[in-house]
């Protein structure tokens, strides 16, 4: 398969017929993160601070030094504005509970969609029913389009931030940020941009468009499992408090009282995920060497092709045709339960995702029990289409 | 489990049960008993009428789960409550070993060695689990 990026993933070459078509999931690791991990463990491994001997101080330089490489990866000025996290879920738990809640109050609404993953959904559900506010969502058309004109009348003096996503998981829907921001910015709204789906292929820009929260995860974009990044704006990082306390995150501790250290140290209690933290590095390193540009291309020129084979299928459905869309293509086929296509594409060697893919709000909404979804990446192509389709018009044949 | 084998299955066992399952229709008056997966989203209500005279379902799940639900109705019909709970067990372990026995129905013996299909013993097992949890909270 002619592909430029492909010979740098080593899973490729353990399963050179595998058309792994479960990015929206987890990207494959290119062997740059998977060398960087390593090298740690075998070269630099030594716990960071107030270790006063050598590689103690690397690994602390290298640690923060990640911190300096993911503000300049999303566009940021200062260091002190990115946190580490487990991952995007956390990241958004954290603004949900350490900042929103203290202030959320009895006639309060915080705004989301309803083509959020559960990420972005649960922690505000939940915050909402423990204060006693209100939970407002925000539709999608026909197309699977974001329904701004119900932003507007949402969005209240009362709105304690709004949350979305920047690329829906399911539908691929790539929604309208700038805008949605600027709106809500005018009425003095803070935004949260869940960027799991977007980080790896898109520009972020946050000191153009001055969100107030973002959160991804590493292992969408190349990295490993078990990290992921909280920024917060310069505005609000005094106002996130402590989330887990321990080692670390102090200032001073007493019996009679304890102080803490200011954001981002305050979330990063005990020993941090060092290595997960060195495979961002890298992970974004690698990102570095490619054009995003071309990359958005590829994603979209894959997709439309994809959409264009499967339309010729008659049985099968793909959900939504949104404006613009990533490389996320969500389907069904008339008959034939999503999980049961997913297990005979398995063992054609296509790995897709079937199920409601942690968007149940959405697929209600749209009144489909599950789907079948497949998702690009940089090392996907046409030809892994062409064997999706004819696999799966294998499948309607057998079933029929 | 190769391709051919599964096809064989599906072709023998798994579709034909899917597309006319047993006593597939709501009943009224029944209170139900669920069997869901919130990991994957399949949803049946299990509607028993004494103890046990019929057994009806109704809901949404792939082919595994629909046909695996199917052979449950038609095999706890007549069968005492002591009856059914023994079968569930015994299926159910017969299904975690994939060890297929004299015991079972042919049918049920065909469930049960698609165990190694690719994580989907959740499906097969789903209303089985169900009904079993049901009617040891009832004892």
């Amino acid at each position: 398969m002619d592909n430029p990026y492909r010979s740098d993933f080593p899973i490729f070459e353990k399963h050179p017929n595998l058309a792994y078509l479960d990015n929206a999931a987890t990207t494959q690791k290119p062997r740059q993160v998977i060398e960087a991990i390593t090298r740690f463990y075998e070269e630099e491994n030594a716990n960071i601070h107030r270790g006063l001997y050598d590689l103690s101080n690397e690994a602390t330089s290298r640690y923060e030094g990640v911190r300096e490489k993911v503000a300049q990866f999303i566009g940021a000025e200062n260091a002190n504005t990115i946190g580490f996290t487990k991952g995007t879920t956390e990241s958004v738990n954290i603004v949900a509970r350490s900042l929103i809640q203290p202030q959320l109050q009895s006639g309060d609404n915080i705004v989301t969609t309803i083509m959020e993953h559960h990420a972005n959904f649960l922690p505000w559900q939940i915050i909402c029913e423990e204060n006693h506010a209100k939970l407002k969502v925000i539709g999608v058309d026909q197309s699977g389009d974001f329904a701004l004109e119900e932003l507007d009348s949402a969005l209240n003096a009362q709105t304690k931030i709004l949350a979305l996503n920047h690329i829906s998981n399911t539908l691929g829907t790539v929604n309208k940020v700038r805008e949605i921001t600027t709106l809500a910015h005018q009425k003095g709204i803070p935004v949260l941009l869940d960027a799991a789906q977007s980080a790896a292929y898109y520009d972020l820009n946050v000191k153009e468009l001055q969100y107030d929260f973002l959160t991804f995860s590493a292992h969408k974009l190349f990295g490993p499992f078990g990290i992921g990044v909280l920024y917060v704006n310069d505005r609000f990082i005094d106002k996130i408090r402590p989330y887990n306390y321990g080692g670390g995150m102090i200032q001073e501790v007493t019996v009679e009282g304890s102080s803490f250290a200011s954001f981002p140290k305050n979330l990063e209690a005990g020993t941090p995920n060092i290595e997960g933290v060195l495979g961002l590095g890298a992970a974004i390193d690698y990102i570095s060497t490619f054009d995003k540009q071309e990359v958005q291309l590829h994603l979209s020129a894959l997709t439309s092709y994809t959409i264009e084979k499967l339309s010729e299928i008659p049985e099968i459905t793909v959900l939504g045709s949104p404006e613009k869309r990533s490389g996320i293509v969500s389907f069904t086929v008339e008959d034939i339960h999503a999980h049961d296509v997913a297990s005979f594409l398995n063992k054609d060697d296509i790995a897709v995702r079937a199920g409601m893919h942690c968007t149940q709000p959405l697929l209600n909404h749209l009144e489909v029990p599950a789907t079948v979804r497949a998702s690009f990446s940089i090392y996907n192509t046409r030809e892994e289409v062409d064997k999706l389709c004819k696999s799966l018009i294998e499948l309607i044949e057998f079933w029929s | 489990m190769e391709k051919e084998e599964i096809q064989k299955r599906y072709k023998e066992l798994i579709l034909p049960e899917n597309k006319s399952p047993y006593h597939f229709q709501k009943q009224d008056g029944i209170t139900p008993i669920s069997a869901y997966n919130p990991m994957c989203g399949d949803k049946y209500q299990l509607y028993l009428k004494g103890q046990v005279q019929e057994a009806h379902f109704h809901g949404i799940g792939c082919a595994v789960s629909k046909a695996s639900t199917s052979l449950l109705m038609k095999e706890i019909e007549g069968k005492t409550v002591d009856e059914v709970v023994k079968l569930c067990k015994d299926f159910l372990q017969a299904v975690a070993s994939g060890t297929p026995s004299d015991r079972f129905s042919e049918s049920l013996n065909l469930l049960i060695e698609l165990k190694d299909f690719d994580g989907r013993l959740d499906c097969i097992r789903l209303s089985w689990k169900a009904l079993l949890s049901h009617l040891e909270n009832i004892k």
